[in-house]
């Protein structure tokens, strides 16, 4: 059987992303955590994911500086990445317009609460 | 000269030109005293220009005048021509008076008290027995006052028509002032007395005068009215001073729409970030309870028992959470009605602490509980105070260091209606930053526990006692919230 792609979360919510963690690896993948975007955009050289699960709202780097620094660089810049989100709609509208510039940076988006179900659909459709 | 419109200039100001004038106040002609030579208080219609539009009263060249000249500021003795000392002291004051409502006008918001100070004053200005501010409402539009009698409120309500000298005020925008009324016939064509006003107003009129009320744009918002009981009649003095009395009443009126509007964007704004706040919170311990779920139904198909341990850890936390969102969001809702009762504070303090000292104990922290001696009984809320409890020592365990944790609780009597409860811990203190931010909702220092509730919750609680939180914290030493509730305190 082929090795199962490797998937790097960003959340700063240690418990769901230990959570989140399990769900990808009680599916074969290999997961690692990381809690912040700046601590995330330091692994990603190293660990060199398939997929990256990200969390928009985060302390010192959001979900989307994260995506546009991601994105600066020809050596992550095909990375796909699935957003997670918790932020009420009529704020992330206003504040996060998700279905514009972040919508062309992001494979896939899905709202909290997420059913893992639906995360694994996301990441298997995205890794195909 | 603050309108820059010396002499020679192509269109001097009058005040520039006053010789009558020269020297009051210690200026050159009326150049210190505009606003009597061009001005509001000039008593002419054509202002000058810097004075056209604008209300001396208010200007700040006008205080300025005034704080420089002290006791020896003259106001009003050039265009009054007031040559007797006393009735120039008298004048002064009563505008003096004015000029307080107006400075006071500038900071208040709240119309009735305003509009209680207006006729307060304008009844000492006046001599009047009654004075009442009549706002038109409903509809058809009627005249509502209200007075204040022996402690007691009174309403009145008079009619827009020409059967009531108020009503004629309001319907024709203009000033009746009417002198011995019930020994003068009434003829057509001019405004009467009601004698139903009396009735209502718990008065017996000689002289009355009525002057309505206008908004910015001209329109007639209600009736500014004085009823003497003595006979006589008010003077045009009076006339003068009363509308102002009305200029300050369509300002507070106007000032309180716009502040009510204003709150109600800010009450709108505020439900916004409370319902977006609270769903973020509700979506993250809904995103770990449906994750922890999937774990644990597929960790019991294959009997992962490392899984399932590893999973119901969090889950369990997350369903504590859930549980304290809820009794806090209760706690919180000022709509929430709880009932103050006496009993033991002392014992339901060490019921919270025996409760917390478990997860204190797996944690290596030491909870020390004082109760002080003289603090029961007391009167409280016994749900609320409760969760204050809760919320403050889990607050203190969260903020315990890794090892030696000590949080300490204590109870105690400040006075006679008054107890305090204090909690206090050892842990790392907070930033001037935190510290401002911890009654704000949402804010939390634990993303993994918090709900950005629990401290709100403490103060909307506390509020409800008509009581107070004090915050020492420092640096390296710890952080300690003393709480003190006023008993005897309606709690709603």
């Amino acid at each position: 059987m082929a090795p199962k792609a490797k998937i790097m979360v960003v959340e700063d919510d240690l418990d769901e992303a230990k959570l989140i963690k399990m769900v990808l690896e009680g599916e074969g993948y290999e997961a690692a955590c990381a809690f912040n975007g700046v601590e995330a955009l330091e692994k990603v050289g190293s660990e060199k994911p398939d997929l990256i699960v990200l969390d928009v709202m985060m302390p010192e780097m959001d979900g989307f500086e994260f995506c546009a620094e991601l994105r600066s660089s020809p050596e992550t810049e095909d990375i796909p990445v699935v957003l997670l989100t918790g932020v009420a709609k009529h704020i992330r509208d206003s504040k996060y317009p998700l279905d514009g510039v972040m919508r062309a940076e992001a494979q896939d988006y899905l709202e909290k609460p997420v059913k893992p179900e639906d995360l694994l659909a996301a990441i298997s459709r995205l890794l195909t | 000269m603050k309108c820059d419109r010396g002499p020679g200039a192509a269109e001097p100001c009058r005040a520039a030109t006053d010789a009558a004038s020269d020297g009051v106040n210690g200026g050159k002609n009326a150049g210190r005293a505009c606003w009597v030579a061009a001005g509001t208080l000039s008593g002419q219609k054509d202002l000058g220009p810097c004075a056209a539009g604008t209300d001396c009263l208010a200007c700040d060249f006008l205080h300025l005048v005034k704080s420089e000249e002290g006791q020896a500021f003259q106001l009003l003795t050039l265009a009054r021509r007031v040559h007797n000392p006393l009735e120039f002291q008298r004048t002064i004051s009563k505008v003096e008076s004015l000029m307080a409502i107006h400075e006071r006008l500038r900071s208040h918001f709240d119309l009735d008290q305003t509009v209680g100070e207006i006729t307060a004053e304008a009844r000492k200005v006046t001599g009047a027995q009654r004075v009442l501010v009549l706002l038109l409402k409903g509809r058809p539009p009627a005249l509502h006052g209200e007075f204040t009698l022996r402690g007691k409120r009174h309403k009145v309500r008079i009619n827009v028509d020409e059967n009531s000298a108020a009503g004629f005020a309001a319907l024709h925008s203009q000033i009746v002032n009417l002198r011995d009324i019930y020994d003068v016939k009434p003829t057509g064509g001019v405004p009467v007395f009601c004698r139903e006003f009396d009735e209502q107003s718990h008065c017996q009129t000689h002289s009355f005068l009525a002057i309505s009320i206008r908004d910015s744009e001209e329109r007639v918002i209600g009736v500014i009215s004085a009823a003497n009981a003595k006979k006589g009649h008010f003077s045009s003095d009076d006339e003068w001073f009363m509308e102002q009395y009305a200029t300050e009443v369509a300002l507070a009126v106007e000032k309180q729409k716009f502040v009510q509007q204003s709150v109600s964007a800010l009450r709108l704004g505020a439900i916004d970030e409370t319902i977006a706040g609270l769903s973020h919170c509700i979506k993250n311990i809904a995103q770990a309870l449906r994750a922890g779920s999937h774990i644990i139904k597929r960790a019991l198909r294959s009997n992962n028992v490392q899984d399932i341990k590893a999973a119901w850890e969090i889950l369990d936390r997350h369903i504590e959470r859930l549980a304290d969102l809820s009794m806090d969001v209760l706690a919180y809702d000022p709509a929430v009605r709880e009932h103050s009762t006496a009993g033991s504070l002392n014992k339901l303090v060490e019921h919270v602490v025996k409760l917390l000292r478990e997860e204190a104990r797996a944690r290596s922290i030491q909870i020390k509980l004082r109760s002080g001696k003289k603090v029961d009984p007391a009167e409280f809320d016994p749900m609320g105070i409760y969760r204050c409890l809760v919320n403050l020592i889990g607050n203190a365990l969260d903020a315990c260091p890794f090892s030696q944790g000590e949080v300490r609780v204590s109870t105690k009597r400040t006075s006679k209606s008054e107890f305090c409860i204090s909690v206090a811990d050892n842990g790392q203190g907070m930033t001037i930053e935190r510290k401002m931010a911890v009654f704000d909702l949402f804010e939390t220092s634990r993303p993994r526990r918090g709900t950005g509730l629990g401290l709100p919750t403490v103060a909307s609680i506390v509020n409800r006692h008509n009581g107070r939180v004090e915050i020492d914290s420092e640096s390296g030493k710890g952080t300690t919230f003393r709480v003190f509730f006023r008993e005897g305190v309606a709690v709603v």
